[in-house]
C-alpha cells in the first residue's frame, strides 16, 4: 500500500514538470499553428544556462528561473523575427517550419556540445538530497519545490491569458487572426510575443528538469515527445486541460513499472503518444485538431 | 481518335541514365580506383537508395518522417541475422531484410492517418521506441555490443555493383512514380487529402503502399550498409542521427523532386566524410545551419538552385538571339 502512495506522489511531482514542459509547445502551436520542433532544444538550453549560472556564479537554480526565462524570451523573439516569420503560412508552411525548427534544434545541440562537452550534467544543491515525510512516504524537498514552481507558473500563465489585455489579444489571435487585424491588434507583434513566451516557458521547464534529472546536449527528444503527448491529450487552448493531461501521462509512466520491464518505461511516453494520436487526435477535452 | 499517353521516359533521358550507370559500373576497373574511393562510392550508392526511398513518403506524399532509422535498422539487423544464423547468400539476406522492413512499415498504418506535424512527431516516437526495444533485445541484435557479420573481401568488393544496381533501380522507380498516374495521385494527397478523396483517391491505400515501399527500400539500404560495415549496433542503426541523415539528404537535394535526393545523398556523404575528418565537433550544427538556409532561401535545395541557374542562363542567352531592333 505504501508503495502505491509513493508512486502516486512521484506521479504528481512528475506531472508538474511535464505540464511546465508542455505549456510552451501548446501556446506556440495554439496561436501560430507551428509545431516548435526546437522545443526540446530550448529545454536543454535552459537546463544548461541554469547549470552554468549555478556552477560559475553560485546562483540558486530556482532564483535563476527569471534570468533563464528572460534569455529564453529573447531567444524566442529573435527566432521568430529572424526565421519563423519568413516561412510561408498554411499548408505549404507545414513541412518547411518543421524542417527549419529542426535545423535550429541541431544548431542548439551542437552549440551545447561545443560549450559544455557531451558529458552528463546535473544541478546539485545543498537541499537536493533532503526529503520530508508526507503520509508515511519520503518526498524530496527539491521535487516539492519543482511542483510548487510548476503550479505558480500555471497560475500566472492562466491569469495572464485570462485577465490581461495582451493575454486576451493572444487568445483572440489564436481564434481568428484576420478578425484581429480588423479590430486593431498588431498580429505580428502578438505572434512575436507568443513565440517568445513559449520559448521562455520551455527554458523554465529546462531549469526544473535540470534540478531533477541529469542532462546532456542530446537531451530534448523525449521532452519534446512528452510535451507533445500532453498538448495533444489536453487539447489546445486550456492551461487546466494540459495540467490534467500531464497528470495522466505521469501516472501512466510511473505505474507502467508494475507491468513493464524497467528499461521499457522510458518508451511508455512514445507508446502513449502513438495511442493518443491514433485514438483521440482531438485530445480528451478538445475538439478535433486533425486537419 | 486514339489517345496517346505521354511517354514516361524520353529516349534521350533514358540514354543519358543508361550511359551514366554503365560508366559508373566500369569506373573501378577502368580507373583502378583506390580502396578509399571505392568504399566512398559504395556508401554513396547505398545512401542514394535510402534518400530516394525516404523521399517517396517524405517528398511525394509530403509526410515528413523523422523515424526512418527504424526501417533502416530492421533491414540491417534482419539481413545480419539471416546471414549469421542461416548462412544464406547475401542478396537473399538483403531481400529478407527489405521484406521485414516493409512489413514493419506496414505496421505504421494507424500512424498514416495523421497529417503534417502529428505524423512527424509520431515518427520520432516510433523511431525512439524501436531504438530502445532493439537495443534491449540482446538475443536478436546483440545489444549495445552489436553484431559482427561474416563478410569476406570479395563480397565487400562486389558490394559496389550491388549498391550501384540498387541506387540505379531506385532512381528509375522514383522517376517512374513521379511521371506516372501514381505520382499524380500522391501529389493530390499531398495537396489536399479531402479533395483527393472526393475524386476517388484513397489516401489510406496509397499512403500505406508508399510507406511500405519506402520502408522496404530503406531496409534494403540498411542491409547493404550492414554488409558494407560488417559490424552493426542498434544505437547507430536505429539512432536519431540516422533518421536525420535521410531528412537532410532529401532536403539538400530537393524534397519532393524525383531525382534531387540522389544529388543530395552524394553531396551529403562526401561533405560528411570531409567534415567528420576535419571538424568532427561541428558537423551536426553545420548541417542544422544548412537546413535553415535551404528552407529559407531555396526550399527545393540543389535542384532548385540548378533550376534557378538554368533560368539565368536561358535569360542571358535569350536577348542575344532575339531580333535586333
Amino acid at each position: 500500500m505504501s508503495r502505491v502512495v509513493d508512486m502516486v506522489f512521484s506521479a504528481v511531482l512528475l506531472a508538474g514538470l511535464y505540464a511546465t514542459m508542455a505549456y510552451g509547445l501548446g501556446l506556440i502551436y495554439g496561436v501560430l499553428r507551428v509545431v516548435n520542433l526546437a522545443h526540446g532544444g530550448v529545454i536543454m538550453a535552459g537546463a544548461y544556462l541554469a547549470w552554468y549560472l549555478h556552477e560559475r556564479l553560485g546562483l540558486d537554480p530556482y532564483l535563476a528561473i527569471p534570468v533563464v526565462m528572460a534569455a529564453g524570451f529573447a531567444f524566442g523573439v529573435a527566432l521568430y523575427q529572424g526565421l519563423v516569420r519568413r516561412l510561408p503560412r498554411g499548408v505549404a508552411g507545414g513541412p518547411a517550419s518543421l524542417l527549419l525548427l529542426f535545423g535550429v534544434w541541431l544548431v542548439l545541440r551542437n552549440a551545447a556540445y561545443l560549450l559544455f562537452t557531451g558529458n552528463d550534467q546535473a544541478i546539485l544543491t545543498a537541499y537536493s538530497s533532503r526529503s520530508v515525510s508526507v503520509l508515511g512516504s519520503h518526498v524530496s524537498v527539491n521535487r516539492l519545490a519543482v511542483l510548487g514552481i510548476a503550479v505558480v507558473i500555471a497560475l500566472v500563465l492562466h491569469a495572464v491569458l485570462r485577465r490581461t489585455q495582451v493575454g486576451r489579444a493572444i487568445r483572440a489571435v489564436a481564434q481568428n487572426a484576420d478578425s484581429c487585424t480588423l479590430v486593431g491588434i498588431d498580429v505580428n507583434r502578438i505572434y512575436t510575443l507568443t513565440f517568445g513566451l513559449g520559448t521562455a516557458l520551455a527554458s523554465a521547464a529546462g531549469v526544473l528538469l535540470a534540478t531533477v534529472f541529469s542532462f546532456n546536449p542530446t537531451s530534448g527528444s523525449s521532452e519534446l515527445l512528452k510535451s507533445f503527448v500532453v498538448v495533444v491529450l489536453g487539447g489546445l487552448g486550456s492551461v487546466s486541460g494540459m495540467a490534467i493531461a500531464a497528470l495522466i501521462v505521469a501516472v501512466a509512466e510511473v505505474f507502467a513499472i508494475l507491468i513493464l520491464p524497467a528499461y521499457l518505461t522510458t518508451a511508455v511516453g512514445f507508446l502513449l503518444l502513438v495511442l493518443v494520436l491514433v485514438l483521440r487526435p482531438g485530445g480528451l477535452f478538445g475538439h478535433r485538431v486533425l486537419s | 481518335m486514339t489517345v496517346r499517353p505521354p511517354r514516361i521516359v524520353t529516349p534521350a533521358a533514358g540514354l543519358v541514365f543508361a550511359t551514366a550507370c554503365a560508366a559508373l559500373a566500369a569506373l573501378p576497373i577502368a580507373l583502378e580506383l583506390s580502396g578509399y574511393a571505392h568504399n566512398l562510392l559504395t556508401l554513396s550508392f547505398i545512401m542514394i537508395a535510402g534518400a530516394l526511398g525516404w523521399n517517396w513518403i517524405g517528398g511525394f506524399v509530403g509526410q515528413v518522417s523523422f523515424g526512418h532509422a527504424a526501417m533502416f535498422g530492421v533491414g540491417g539487423f534482419v539481413a545480419g541475422r539471416l546471414m549469421l544464423s542461416m548462412q544464406l547468400p547475401a542478396p537473399l539476406c538483403w531481400l529478407g531484410g527489405a521484406l521485414a522492413a516493409g512489413c514493419f512499415a506496414l505496421g505504421g498504418h494507424p500512424m498514416l492517418r495523421l497529417r503534417g506535424p502529428y505524423f512527424s512527431i509520431a515518427t520520432i516516437g516510433v523511431g525512439e521506441a524501436s531504438r530502445l526495444v532493439f537495443t534491449y533485445w540482446e538475443r536478436f541484435t546483440g545489444g549495445s555490443s552489436g553484431l559482427s557479420l561474416p563478410i569476406d573481401a570479395d563480397l565487400k568488393y562486389q558490394l559496389y555493383w550491388w549498391a550501384l544496381g540498387l541506387a540505379a533501380s531506385v532512381a528509375a522507380v522514383s522517376y517512374a512514380i513521379r511521371r506516372s498516374s501514381l505520382g499524380l495521385k500522391l501529389l493530390a494527397i499531398k495537396a489536399d487529402v479531402d479533395a483527393a478523396a472526393d475524386v476517388g483517391i484513397s489516401a489510406t491505400y496509397y499512403q500505406d503502399l508508399i510507406f511500405a515501399l519506402s520502408g522496404a527500400v530503406v531496409g534494403l539500404a540498411g542491409g547493404l550498409y550492414a554488409s558494407y560495415f560488417s559490424f552493426i549496433e542498434p544505437s547507430d542503426m536505429f539512432g536519431f542521427d540516422r533518421s536525420i541523415t535521410f531528412v537532410l539528404m532529401a532536403v539538400i537535394g530537393g524534397v519532393g523532386t524525383s531525382l534531387g535526393p540522389l544529388l543530395g545523398a552524394v553531396v551529403f556523404v562526401l561533405v560528411r566524410t570531409y567534415l567528420l575528418a576535419s571538424y568532427p565537433d561541428l558537423y551536426l550544427g553545420l548541417y542544422g545551419l544548412l537546413l535553415i538556409l535551404i528552407i529559407l532561401f531555396e526550399p527545393l535545395g540543389l535542384t532548385g538552385l540548378a533550376l534557378r541557374v538554368l533560368g539565368w542562363v536561358r535569360r542571358a542567352r535569350a536577348p542575344a538571339r532575339g531580333p535586333a531592333p
